[in-house]
């Protein structure tokens, strides 16, 4: 009894938002006339005078909203695509355990197909990295030790004397000249 | 955690199903709902992963865990020695990820037995809380204020001090 109610009521309302179109809702189906405007009862908000609405402009918005979808989708549904089918059909991979004498190869180590595949084409094997920081570490050190080597080196030689740096040329002792303080009274 | 967990760590609860003893004929609403819920959403969702397993059974590829040989340690390289540096100060790191991840486990472990007990975890967590008061006072102990820059030899200095510490304490109550 109530859900006949509601029917009624939303028969009504639908009668009201389109008096024109009224399909299944009608009653007299079987004997239908083309319903005349003024029998169905209208309320207009406007009180039955055509209003012509100012509204202010949503060119902009709704361009600006459209082309905001449009560049996103543009690269977002093949990456979605690309990614759900990748999910899907290839699958991440499955931690086992090391086979006896394999070295696995350094993409080996990841589980989602695309990281491996980054690994694999795009970045350096962590043991290149290593060893060229080692490289690099060794060169710097080997300069160190030089540096220190020599700085050492110089400070001894200078110092003793002994050594081949160092060494300045003098003239020889018999080119000298006594004879202007060779006697007291010159 | 689907599968492959270990059940001494994570036990199941006992289950608290009352026996059913039915007084009238009509059907029961929740066994209804429960139908409803099972071929509407679990019956096709259940078939889908299926599919998706059997589509990934076709190409199976493993990953592995990667095992480090362990090099010397900090203390027992040379002075001067920048490679040794270099290799303990990576193992260092290492071993402090690995540290990391511990906590985190024993904490999931923590999280895991307060959810199982409900209302009453206070009463029957004490292994669990135990096991991560120790846990945590010892990390915080080794790797606690190295701060962003840590490194290996920070953490041995800070080694170095506890143990000063340590010996003066014993001395002091000696």
């Amino acid at each position: 009894m109530a859900g006949m109610s509601v029917l009624r009521v939303a028969a009504g309302f639908a009668a009201r938002l389109n008096p024109f179109k009224q399909g299944f809702s009608n009653g007299r189906l079987l004997t239908r006339t083309t319903p005349k405007t003024e029998s169905a009862a209208v309320r207009y908000g406007s009180h039955g005078k055509p209003m012509f609405v100012f509204k202010p402009s949503d060119y902009y918005d709704r361009r600006f909203l459209h082309l905001l979808r449009y560049y996103i989708l543009l690269t977002g549904i093949p990456v979605a695509a690309i990614i759900t089918y990748i999910n899907v059909f290839i699958g991440e991979a499955e931690l086992a355990e090391i086979p006896e004498n394999y070295v696995p190869e350094h993409w080996e180590y990841y589980k989602h197909p695309i990281t491996r595949w980054i690994a694999r084409n795009l970045y350096d094997p962590p043991e290149k990295n290593y060893e060229k920081m080692m490289a690099l570490i060794e060169i710097e050190s080997e300069k160190a030790e030089m540096r220190r080597t020599q700085m050492d080196v110089r400070k001894l030689m200078r110092e003793k004397g002994d050594g081949p740096w160092y060494h300045y040329e003098t003239m020889d002792k018999s080119l000298i000249d006594y004879s202007p303080k060779s006697t007291p009274d010159n | 955690m689907p599968d492959g967990f270990d059940k001494d760590v994570y036990p199941e609860p006992p289950r608290r199903t009352p026996a059913v003893e039915k007084q009238t004929g009509l059907p029961n609403p929740a066994d209804i709902l429960i139908k409803l819920f099972q071929y509407t959403v679990d019956v096709p969702v259940t078939t889908f992963r299926d599919w998706v397993e059997r589509q990934h059974e076709r190409n199976r590829f493993y990953y592995y865990q990667q095992k480090f040989r362990r090099v010397p340690d900090l203390t027992e390289c040379k002075l001067g020695d920048h490679l040794c540096n270099y290799e303990a100060e990576m193992q260092w790191r290492r071993d402090h990820k690995v540290d990391q991840e511990i906590v985190k486990v024993i904490k999931e472990r923590l999280g895991a037995c307060q959810q199982r007990e409900g209302n009453s975890y206070l009463q029957n967590c004490d292994k669990e809380m135990n096991q991560f008061r120790q846990v945590s006072k010892a990390y915080q102990s080794r790797y606690g204020d190295l701060g962003a820059y840590g490194s290996a030899q920070k953490c041995l200095m800070k080694q170095k001090h506890r143990m000063i510490a340590e010996r003066k304490e014993t001395a002091a109550e000696d």
